[in-house]
């Protein structure tokens, strides 16, 4: 580079009119960006312009730009993402005895498999389509499981078909999913037949405070993993003394293995909505947003559509039902990155910066977003809440006979003869879940071993297939139920392998912000790539163990603490194959 | 409102709101940093100075974490010098092994802390540089982005001290990286070269171009001396070699810059050794013949030899000087001069030059650059 001559240049018109119709708001930065990506136009001449129009420093778009795996530099036309998560590896590899290694391979691959020349393919650590694996996102239209016979239709519209869950499984207890099939999800008059927003409704005869007992009362726990009472955290919402207050739903659901907030938004949007309302009301705020992952293009325009039709019917919006309270929703699209799960960071990314998590204390619901008291909350969560205001707490109670009380939604993966989603109470084991649920294992397959709760879950064997599993007592036991999914695994997979897909994962998704995790997760990778290809040397198991530690200990955050998590569980669960593995 | 706390088995109290480092270093204990600087709001970034706190699943940063009522510290627990061994060692993985021929080798931070906790490169480390050497064409600041840490001190230091906001983060993970601007060079960034992001660097990534390589911290000896550019007065140390000034450091202990300094200070000492600094008064040659003063000619561009500089000494000089002022004095009166004055100047320079103006010229036409 040599320097060159400075000279002035008027910020270009159509960065002045993208700027304009955001009200030049910095925290549309995303939406400027990914408009700009999708027009081809996004280069550094067309970055500083966007910040100079937002009056931001340069080196922060671009910062934010390069943040979010879904924005390129480069022009392209037609767009494939090929999901590189777990579960689409695993699909793919059954059958081969080769084991797929680089993340270059994956998808080099991959593309070999589809005719398209003139198509750009692109890696995406997981577009949350596990129970359509392999899966693919065709200009950002969800499509799988594509095998190789339909690979060569990919091009010509070929997008495979949603799995249906209108149909409960034997043994399912239907909360959140109870209107799944029976509701259009595109239409308010369907869903207010089947009773939507009458929860809401009965939240707003009641006191906010009344609201949040009822919810703390019912036990209710946050399902994005960690199993924080939701009641609790909407206490201290509203207990906080700074306005306005903010609720914000998670959505950006990122984690291989975890698709169930797609399910429900598809089935049920309303549910959410009304369960957002809710918390809003409970928690004294007037504005939400949802943030989606921005993979999720069909349930981000059905979530828009549904909140119009909520606000044309009233029940969003100004004065809803008449009550005085009113409440707004928008839809928020991310870009690309896993760490915008974490809370923090999510609320950074929806300040329009680069998604990386903030220092903890402060804790977002007494300082979150613009530094206001802000409830995070799964779709999950929001979604109980309408059944437990209309029917009371005891009876959320009443249906779990375990310390975690309710329903959960449930993925079941893997080499099993019935995967997908299913609802039941909390106290599952992995056994009931796999054989009651699952149809039990395919033919031919005997169980490994699972890795349970999600990306960041355990892999556990056979000696934990009996624990049953809510937040209080799994992981105590060895075994966490996360977010609520079990990849089930025959004797075909290593387990090396399996673990270095994991790794494969944390390394593209970890935001680099500190040491631990990011030259830990990429070292941690370096050694499974070698170990899973029977190439491990002496010394790695315990090299793996010591980066294992200190990522758990030294991290940044949660995505760097959670890492451990699967590599602890498989060194100690299967410590005699890594042994085996080094030499 | 204070806070009883325990830090290596001592009991002793902190303020409220005071971080583990703080209260750290108000007893002496001394817990190693990186990314955080004190003049820099700390962002717990590189896990250095991670502590141990009794009942805490997690090791805590010490410069992030405030202290709490009850708190139990162990700075230099079994478990934190692992941590903070294998997190160097991380670092270090990615570090080119260069400190032969790096500049600030001996001044470096990542290197002492290397030395303090005996580790080295790791076998499997640094497989050979990711970026090119000397990767920005800016006149002053020498980039090197194979050292960097990712501490992040430069990006803090331009946005928080030079308020200029050159330097920023791209990508994310392992591929992370400094950047200026919309990854451009630095100059088209904005930048003003006022090197705050070399100064506020703990490794090599960031140095200065114009004393590169020619000698390191040891090799020196450190002059303080206040910046004659402006009359705010800024310290710092110049490096001196054989007894020649090859540089300019900031000197933390400086009380009105700290560490910071503009171009001009940093960077503008190359007069000092100059073969073109002039050391000698020098007069218009028809001056010191008392000709009068030549006409010059429209037609040819040949300027007549008259006009050239001589050198001569201070006090044919100043003769001269005072022989012109006299003249024009008289013949148009006093007001027909000002004066101006420089901040370069002492202040008992520039009493003397008002005493001067008013006194014996006679004139209220006085002024001085710093006043604008």
């Amino acid at each position: 580079m040599t320097n060159r001559k400075i000279t002035y240049k008027p910020i270009a018109p159509e960065i002045l009119e993208l700027a304009y119709t955001h009200g030049e708001n910095r925290e549309a930065i995303l939406e400027i960006l990914t408009e700009l990506d999708r027009r081809g136009h996004l280069n550094p001449e067309t970055i500083t312009d966007t910040a100079r129009a937002l009056g931001i420093p340069a080196h922060l778009a671009y910062g934010v730009t390069t943040f979010y795996s879904m924005l390129s530099l480069q022009p392209r036309d037609q767009i494939l993402h090929v999901c590189d998560g777990p579960v689409c590896w695993l699909k793919r590899a059954s059958g081969q005895s080769t084991v797929i290694s680089k993340q270059s391979s994956v998808v080099g691959d991959w593309a070999k498999e589809i005719p398209a020349d003139d198509w750009t393919v692109e890696r995406t650590s997981c577009l949350g389509l596990c129970d359509r694996a392999p899966a693919i996102l065709v200009n950002n239209e969800q499509a799988g499981p594509v095998t190789p016979e339909e690979a060569a239709k990919v091009c010509e519209g070929w997008r495979g078909v949603p799995t249906d869950y209108s149909v409960p499984r034997k043994g399912e207890v239907r909360v959140m999913l109870a209107n799944a099939g029976k509701v259009d999800p595109d239409s308010i008059d369907s869903a207010l037949e089947h009773g939507a927003y009458d929860g809401l409704k009965s939240a707003l005869q009641k006191k906010p405070e009344e609201v949040i007992a009822e919810v703390e009362a019912s036990g209710l726990q946050g399902r994005g993993g960690a199993g924080f009472p939701v009641g609790r955290k909407w206490k201290f919402v509203a207990q906080a003394r700074r306005t306005p207050r903010y609720i914000i739903c998670n959505a950006d659901e990122s984690e291989p293995l975890i698709f169930k907030d797609r399910v429900l938004i598809d089935t049920n949007p309303h549910q959410l909505l009304e369960g957002m309302a809710i918390g809003g009301y409970a928690c004294g705020a007037n504005e939400a947003f949802i943030y989606i992952r921005g993979e999720y293009v069909r349930q981000a325009e059905r979530l828009e559509k549904a909140i119009q039709q909520a606000e044309e019917k009233g029940c969003l919006g100004e004065d809803i039902f008449g009550s005085g309270f009113s409440f707004h929703i928008h839809v928020h699209r991310g870009a690309g990155a896993y760490i915008c799960g974490e809370e923090t960071a999510l609320i950074e990314s929806l300040e329009g910066k680069r998604g990386e998590p903030r220092l903890r204390p402060p804790y977002p619901p007494t300082y979150g977003y613009r530094g206001r008291p802000t409830a995070v909350n799964n779709v999950e969560s929001f979604s109980a809440a309408p059944s437990i205001l209309k029917n009371g707490a005891a009876w959320w109670k009443s249906l779990s006979s375990y310390a975690t009380p309710g329903t959960k939604l449930y993925m079941l993966l893997g080499h099993v003869n019935n995967p997908g989603l299913f609802e039941a109470p909390f106290g599952l084991t992995l056994r009931q879940a796999i054989d009651d649920f699952g149809g039990g294992m395919q033919d031919g397959s005997a169980f490994k071993f699972a890795l349970t709760g999600g990306a960041a879950g355990t892999i556990v064997g056979p000696d934990l297939l009996n624990v049953p599993l809510d937040y209080a007592s799994g992981p105590q036991k060895g075994i966490s139920l996360g977010a609520g999914a079990f990849l089930v695994c025959d004797q075909s997979v290593s387990v090396a392998a399996m673990l270095r897909e994991l790794l494969h994962f944390f390394a593209a998704e970890s935001c680099g912000k500190c040491t631990p995790c990011r030259v830990g997760t990429w070292r941690a990778l370096e050694i499974l790539v070698r170990m899973a290809d029977g190439k491990g040397r002496k010394g790695d198991v315990a090299e793996l163990q010591a980066l294992s530690d200190n990522m758990l200990l030294a991290s940044f955050c949660g995505l760097g603490q959670a890492v451990p998590i699967p590599i602890n569980s498989a060194l100690s669960n299967f410590a005699e194959k890594f042994e085996k593995a080094e030499k | 409102m204070t806070v009883n706390i325990t830090i290596n088995g001592q009991p002793t109290q902190a303020s409220e709101g005071q971080t583990i480092l703080q209260v750290a270093r108000e007893h002496g204990i001394r817990i190693p940093t990186l990314c955080y600087h004190k003049d820099l709001s700390p962002t717990g970034n590189c896990r250095i100075c991670v502590v141990e706190v009794a009942k805490q699943r997690f090791l805590q940063a010490a410069c992030v974490t405030q202290a709490w009522e009850g708190m139990e510290i162990q700075t230099h627990s079994e478990k934190v010098i692992k941590s903070r061994k294998l997190s160097l060692e991380l670092m270090l993985a990615n570090h080119p092994q260069d400190c032969i021929t790096c500049d600030v080798s001996g001044e470096c931070e990542l290197q002492d802390l290397a030395y303090e906790y005996q580790v080295s490169v790791p076998a499997w480390g640094s497989k050979g540089g990711r970026y090119p050497v000397d990767s920005d064409p800016n006149p002053f600041i020498r980039v090197d982005m194979n050292r960097c840490i990712l501490c992040r001190r430069c990006v803090q230091a331009c946005a928080e001290i030079q308020v200029r906001d050159v330097w920023g983060v791209t990508q994310r993970g392992f591929e992370e990286r400094i950047v200026a601007g919309a990854g451009t060079t630095m100059l088209e960034a904005r930048c003003e070269s006022c090197g705050q992001c070399v100064a506020y660097c703990p490794t090599g990534a960031l140095s200065n171009k114009m004393n590169y390589g020619l000698a390191r911290a040891h090799q020196v000896k450190k002059v303080t001396t206040t910046c004659s550019y402006c009359g705010v007065g800024c310290q710092f140390d110049l490096l001196v070699k054989d007894e020649k000034v090859i540089g300019v450091q900031s000197n933390p202990n400086a009380p009105v810059n700290g560490l910071a300094l503009c171009v001009k200070g940093r960077y503008g000492y190359d007069y000092i050794h100059h073969p073109d600094r002039l050391l000698k008064p020098r007069v218009r040659r028809y001056l010191l013949g008392g000709s009068k003063k030549p006409a010059i000619s429209k037609q040819s561009s040949v300027i007549s030899e008259q006009w050239e500089w001589v050198e001569t000494d201070w006090d044919t000089a100043l003769d001269i000087t005072a022989r012109k002022l006299n003249e024009i004095r008289g013949a148009s009166g006093p007001d027909s001069i000002g004066v101006l004055t420089s901040a370069k100047c002492l202040n008992e320079e520039n009493y003397l030059m008002n005493k001067f103006t008013r006194q014996v010229v006679g004139t209220n036409n006085i002024d001085h650059c710093a006043r604008l």
